[in-house]
């Protein structure tokens, strides 16, 4: 099958008589009900207890795209990189038992990062539950902590209404992965078809928060005063919709903006008034600055560890105003002194009405200045290094060469951090990483998921060496369908990450960060996906340009420096003004 | 539902003291859950949004104090 391709000839099914009413299995209903749901991509692995529907899937081929991968955490990465790019709801069908257990990682980084996913798993017969049958877990209390919802279904007269609310919960309000547990007898039971209606409310959920006129004026009236205002835009704002707005606002006002990690694309990195990327390994200027500003707009962002560092040091002098659409996170970490509790489209539709056209150019210049401290303590020497490959050189060659235009994947470590600050996102949801979990073999799956969702952008893998053996397995899921991703390791034959904590704060002793990597080329090759290494400056332009011209899938491993480090760096428990430029003096 | 309920006040460490569950007396999918916890009010608070996330949770109310434990729990003891 060719990559990408959604619809394929349906196989024939056997005549039905025209004059009974239509019966359906519950897999069938299942079925229907995705397809009204506007599903047309699935990841799934099958099994036992799932096979029914994988049996009705066989006549589906022209309606859902099912994309076979290697592991159920590989089909439910892929269904988060496909929600994260596209805004739709990614789908994930997996068996019971280990299938199911297999899901966990990945609803759990799906909750923390808010990413609308459905995954659907098979379940044994009714009769058994409770046995300890054969693949039988009890699977809805494995995941009620990592899932925004759940749900087992015994009967098939309740798959679609499962299914709907499914839908409906997980895209809705704050979103986030929902499960439903589909027992075998549910799938198999024939029962009369019925008409599909989707999900437009719950008694008890009510995910859309009244925007309060007083919230805003209050919030307005401290924008207008301020003298050295201050936004952190988080993923709130993709999630939104919001970067019209957010740049509306801030062009309005003057106020600097600063993104999250996942906040990174909701405001363009080339804008007058983006000031950095925030965080434990974000900019200079917008973490020490952080503790000069008078008012503080946290907009769809949490106040996360990584971005405040020492919550008592976090702060202290502003006033803060948190825009947010869940009300469990204004005040859970930073105390709101004017809490808005609302969408951040609607919340800035009426701050642009409310505040008062100002500029702040000499605020603004102070993290520009700041910057520049950073630009060449740093910044120049990662863009012009001497000795071995640097990761700021190939991650500052592959933003350069695809305009910072790409949709670009990363995993979880040094490789992550380096891409966040030098690949200068232009547009949203573009930047996808595994933030609140940190879940290393995320990227590979994730931009198989992602090419499935952005069918028209150039998808780009960034990971490290150890982040990739952990779903190296879905080399197979881009060798089956000739997906167009382009894997781009890092590699520096260590946990970089973590190996630079035990140089910075464990007396460099290195307890198990080393690794012995095998032939990663030889690999993809066996995988028939094309491959590169590269190790040398001089070769690295035309490495790079060959990997993003050819139209399948490519792998290139960039062989960097073994102990190189990320600065600045907000060591932990240390106060965002503290930031590190370099590593302390012994 | 207990479960749900009671894993968010286990992740925040809050001690459960006493509890009752209970099914409506007219309608066996609604009902409710009346705990004793020993925590502090800005915990409490915390915890009530968190527990109000829950999508099957309709209403969450923080009283100060055990006697409005015994109180509730006596209403609900009273109908059945």
């Amino acid at each position: 099958m060719d990559a990408l391709q959604t619809k394929v000839e349906p196989k024939p099914k056997a005549a039905v008589k025209e004059s009974s009413p239509e019966k359906i299995s519950g897999s069938e209903i299942l079925l229907r009900s995705l397809v009204e749901e506007g599903v047309e991509t699935i990841f799934g692995y099958p099994g036992g207890a799932i096979m029914p529907v994988y049996d009705a899937l066989y006549h589906y081929a022209d309606k859902l795209n099912h994309i076979l991968v290697r592991h159920e955490q590989g089909a439910v990465h892929a269904a988060q990189g496909f929600a994260r790019v596209s805004g739709k709801v990614g789908v994930a069908l997996a068996t019971s038992g280990p299938g199911a257990t297999n899901l966990v990682t990945g609803l759990g980084d799906a909750l923390i990062d808010s990413t609308p996913i459905v995954c659907i798993t098979g379940q044994v017969f009714a009769h058994l539950l409770g046995t300890d049958a054969f693949q039988e877990t009890d699977v809805i209390n494995t995941t009620i902590p990592v899932t925004k919802w759940n749900v087992q279904v015994t009967e098939a007269k309740d798959i679609a209404g499962a299914i709907a609310k499914a839908f409906y919960i997980a895209k809705t309000g704050r979103p986030g992965p929902v499960l439903v547990d589909i027992t075998k007898n549910a799938q198999n039971e024939i029962i009369e078809a019925v008409e599909y209606t989707k999900c437009d409310g719950i008694r008890t959920y009510r995910p859309k928060p009244q925007l309060q006129p007083s919230q805003i004026d209050e919030a307005a009236q401290l924008i207008n005063n301020a003298k050295k205002p201050y936004i952190l835009a988080g993923q709130g704002i993709i999630l939104s919709g919001a970067t019209k707005e957010l740049i509306a606002f801030s062009e309005k006002t003057g106020i600097p903006v600063a993104c999250t990690l996942l906040g990174l694309g909701g405001f363009p990195t080339n804008h007058p008034n983006y000031v950095g990327f925030l965080g434990m390994h974000g900019n200079y200027g917008p973490n020490v600055l952080t503790n000069e500003c008078d008012v503080l707009i946290g907009i769809g962002m949490r106040f996360d560890d990584r971005v405040t560092g020492n919550v008592s040091k976090y702060a202290k002098q502003a006033k803060v105003i948190h825009i947010d659409i869940d009300k469990a996170e204004i005040s859970k970490i930073i105390t709101a002194h004017v809490p808005v509790h609302a969408d951040a489209k609607e919340a800035l539709r009426a701050l642009i009405d409310k505040c008062e056209a100002n500029n702040h150019k000499d605020w603004i210049g102070k993290f520009r200045a700041l910057n520049e401290i950073e630009n060449e303590k740093i910044i120049q020497k990662e863009f012009n290094p001497s000795g071995p490959l640097v990761m700021g050189e190939v991650v500052h060659l592959l933003s350069e060469f695809t305009k910072g235009e790409a949709v670009v994947v990363t995993d979880v470590g040094q490789h992550q951090m380096t891409t966040a600050r030098y690949y200068e996102y232009k547009n949203p949801r573009t930047s996808i990483s595994s933030g609140g979990a940190g879940t290393m073999g995320f990227a590979l799956p994730a931009a198989i998921g992602a090419a499935y969702g952005a069918p028209n952008k150039q998808v780009v893998a960034v990971i490290g060496d150890g982040g990739y053996q952990m779903t190296i397995q879905e080399l197979g899921t881009i060798m089956q369908y000739k997906i167009p991703v382009k894997i781009l390791i890092l590699n520096n034959n260590f946990l970089g990450m973590v190996r630079q904590w035990q140089e910075l704060f464990h007396g460099k002793r290195y307890s198990f960060t080393e690794m012995d990597n095998p032939d990663f080329v030889k690999i993809a090759e066996a995988y028939r996906i094309k491959a590169n290494k590269v190790t040398k400056r001089e070769d690295l332009v035309f490495a790079i340009k060959e990997m993003l011209n050819e139209k399948g899938p490519y792998f290139l491993e960039a062989v960097v420096g073994k102990e190189d480090n990320v600065f600045p760096m907000v060591p932990a428990g240390a106060s965002v003004s503290d930031i590190l430029l370099e590593a302390p003096a012994k | 539902m207990l479960n749900r309920i009671i894993n968010i006040l286990n992740r925040r460490r809050v001690r459960i003291k006493k509890l009752m569950g209970y099914e409506d007396e007219n309608d066996f999918r609604r009902g409710g859950i009346i705990l004793l916890v020993h925590t502090t009010a800005d915990l409490a608070e915390k915890c009530k949004l968190q527990l109000e996330k829950l999508i099957e949770v309709d209403e969450v109310n923080v009283h100060d104090g055990s006697n409005h434990y015994l109180e509730l729990s006596e209403r609900i003891v009273d109908v059945d």
